[in-house]
């Protein structure tokens, strides 16, 4: 290629990541970041990356935004979260950010699908995007992806046949904070592995290494489906069998009537109280504190 | 074509296949090296390694999720997060931490 | 059109109502007469939602975009189509005409009434409105935005109103060009009834002249993952006198997916678009790089 065309291309890619990331923001995005598609070669496998969905993709645009409110994080009773943990913000963002794009650059772009379509499983991992577009690193605690200024966002992407400039991953690690590694050292866990511990009926284990970073990491994600999806889909199907294989009919009405019956029956009805359940490995996580501490 | 799999085949495959998947998560973080990161598997290369088809071992993924912890589990969850949430309002980080903390030798 | 408003003319009104729409994200925008609705099962016109009814506005958008109709995991837009955005628009006009104009409007539920019914038919109303024609494949397809979402309103303020289309958008020119030589349009031959699929018809001078779609075979591709399936895994588990087959049904992966899609019911509502994926009307609009 021609050094000035080349030179110019580069100019017009980056000022289109520029304007995005402008245009992100304006949606209501409080982090966007940018990773070329072919980054996810060296970590899924074949049907699970970019190009897999839609062909000829260059680049996934990962937007994060924050969920609950630091008065939600202050609230002694649970439910609160339960309840309404999120509001979608990162989805409205990513809606609104895919049709600028088609609109304004020409290129193609959708929407990359992440609700679950056969078990647990997506078609396409957010959390992956986020680490690889450079928003954050894997945690121990369930593995989320944390931010360095606001620790745990909610994620979601755009794939786009738009060749745009990657950014960075990143090359400090965000999980264990230096506080958690202090604890570690003391205590021999971390924050969320004392507050969820897998050897005391909760979801996580691991070690820090010499160097200060994660050497392994242990995570029950069936428990934590316990926890997290305490009442929606899940819920509603294990109760559900539960009553089409009880005899006693008594006990099948009172199984039907309960409350645990009619919270999983709302959380199937509002989505939005099925998104995310449990708090509490975050709640004690350092990373992302300062920006909930408020008047 | 049935969209459920026989009983017999699900208990016969179930615990290799969750062994394979992703239900429980040993070593992920990408900073890792290869030879010590082991994400969990794709059905596709579930079935491959055990000898399914994609559907059988998808469908035999799906129910073991589901049935992986019993309900009980989903009533310890409401109890350990009410403990937890309220704990962590009063005691704040130490509510977590204090039981581990090493015993002075006075005490 | 009827009368007009004291304070604001009706061709006024409409500017505005239309500039609010068009703002809001619709990318086609029409008012029906009320009449046009005689045809329609009682119950189901605009006077019997709100009495006094003087203007049906119906708004379209929220189309999957170029790179939609490009996936080749079908599983996307089922994760994505929504009519969510163009409803939520309805309601903001509906809040418009009563606060600034001091008329009852009533936003059209897209959902069903008693029986499985609409309220009121989406596509009736699309139709008089101008707003685009029925189709073999089913959806009211626009000529230069081809399917889209529609929201309609009802209200008592008078408004300048729109024809239906002289020239319907379906059969397309190609269509009917690939019907003379192959007797077959692309949405009967990629969803042909002969075949197992849903659709078949026959094109006379340019226009359709016969069209047999299998609703109930539609129904299992379109509500793949959703009401319909959960009623039926449901009832073939209670009738499965097995204890360990009734728990693998009720565990089963589509079972899942259905409860996963009924729970997200603001994303997947329609999870079946081959016929349209095929439709030529709107191609001009997902050629992008």
């Amino acid at each position: 290629m021609d050094g000035a065309v080349e030179a110019a291309e580069t100019d017009t890619a980056q000022a289109h990541a520029e304007q995005i990331k402008a245009a992100a923001e304006g949606f209501g995005a409080d982090v966007v970041g940018i990773a070329p598609a072919a980054r996810w070669d060296e970590y899924v496998p074949e049907g699970y990356r970019p190009y897999d969905l839609l062909p000829d993709a260059k680049s996934v645009i990962v937007v994060g935004t924050r969920g609950p409110t630091a008065g939600a994080w202050r609230s002694p009773n649970p439910r609160v979260m339960e309840v309404l943990g999120l509001d979608f913000a990162n989805d409205r963002a990513i809606a609104a950010l895919t049709g600028w794009v088609e609109a304004k650059t020409g290129h193609m772009a959708m929407q990359a699908p992440g609700l679950p379509v056969a078990g647990h499983q997506p078609p396409f991992s957010y959390m992956l995007a986020a680490v690889l577009a450079g928003l954050g690193t894997r945690s121990f605690a369930a593995n989320i992806v944390l931010n360095p200024r606001f620790g745990l966002l909610y994620y979601s992407a755009c794939i786009t046949t738009l060749d745009l400039p990657g950014d960075p991953m990143l090359e400090q690690d965000v999980c264990p904070a230096p506080m958690c590694v202090q604890t570690y050292k003391h205590i021999g866990r971390t924050p969320c592995m004392a507050a969820c511990p897998a050897d005391g009926g909760g979801c996580l284990d691991g070690k820090i290494g010499e160097d200060g970073r994660i050497e392994e990491a242990y995570y029950d994600r069936e428990r934590c489906v316990s926890r997290a999806m305490n009442f929606g889909p899940v819920t509603f199907q294990k109760v559900l069998v539960d009553l089409a294989t009880e005899a006693d009919p008594d006990v099948r009405r009172a199984k039907v009537n309960s409350d645990f019956f009619s919270r999983a029956c709302s959380g199937v009805a509002f989505y939005k109280e099925s998104v995310a359940q449990c708090f509490e490995c975050m709640r004690v996580c350092p990373v992302g504190r300062q920006e909930r501490k408020l008047k | 074509m049935s969209y459920f799999v026989d009983p017999e085949t699900y208990r016969a495959y179930k615990d290799r296949v969750l062994e394979l998947s992703q239900s429980i998560q040993i070593n992920y973080p990408e900073h890792l090296p290869p030879e010590k990161r082991k994400p969990g598997l794709s059905d596709e290369e579930i079935a491959e390694r055990l000898g399914l088809d994609v559907f059988t071992a998808r469908e035999i993924r799906c129910v073991a999720e589901r049935e992986y912890y019993g309900l009980d589990e989903w009533q310890k969850a409401l109890e350990f997060k009410e403990r937890a949430c309220r704990d962590y309002a009063k005691r704040g980080l130490s509510s977590v931490t204090k039981k581990y903390k090493p015993k002075s030798k006075g005490s | 059109m009827n009368d007009q408003s004291p304070t604001l003319s009706a061709e006024a009104a409409r500017k505005m109502i239309e500039d609010t729409a068009r703002k809001g994200g619709a990318l086609v925008f029409g008012i029906a007469d009320p009449a046009g609705f005689a045809a329609a099962p009682e119950g189901h016109r605009p006077e019997d939602l709100l009495p006094g009814t003087r203007s049906v506005i119906v708004v379209g958008g929220a189309k999957p975009r170029a790179g939609d109709w490009a996936s080749t995991d079908f599983r996307h837009m089922e994760l994505s189509s929504t009519n969510d955005r163009v409803t939520a628009l309805a309601m903001k006009i509906a809040n418009l005409i009563e606060r600034e104009l001091g008329y009852y409007a009533l936003t059209v539920p897209p959902g069903v009434d008693a029986g499985q019914q609409p309220f009121i038919s989406l596509s009736l109303a699309a139709e008089l409105a101008g707003c685009g024609s029925r189709s073999l494949a089913g959806p009211v397809l626009h000529h230069d935005h081809g399917f889209v979402y529609f929201g309609a309103l009802l209200t008592t303020l008078p408004l300048p109103y729109d024809a239906p289309l002289e020239t319907p958008a379906c059969p397309a020119p190609t269509c009917v060009s690939m019907f003379e030589e192959e007797g077959v349009t692309p949405c009967t031959k990629v969803c042909n009834k002969a075949e197992g699929g849903c659709l078949s018809g026959r094109i006379e001078n340019g226009r359709w002249a016969e069209r047999s779609y299998d609703a109930a075979r539609c129904t299992a591709r379109v509500y793949n993952h959703w009401i319909p399936s959960f009623q039926k895994v449901v009832a073939d588990a209670l009738d499965e006198p097995d204890a360990d087959r009734r728990r693998m049904m009720l565990n089963s992966g589509l079972f899942t997916r259905t409860l996963w899609s009924m729970t997200y019911a603001n994303i997947s509502q329609g999870q079946c678009f081959e016929c349209v994926r095929v439709c030529p009307v709107d191609a001009r609009t997902r050629d992008l790089r």
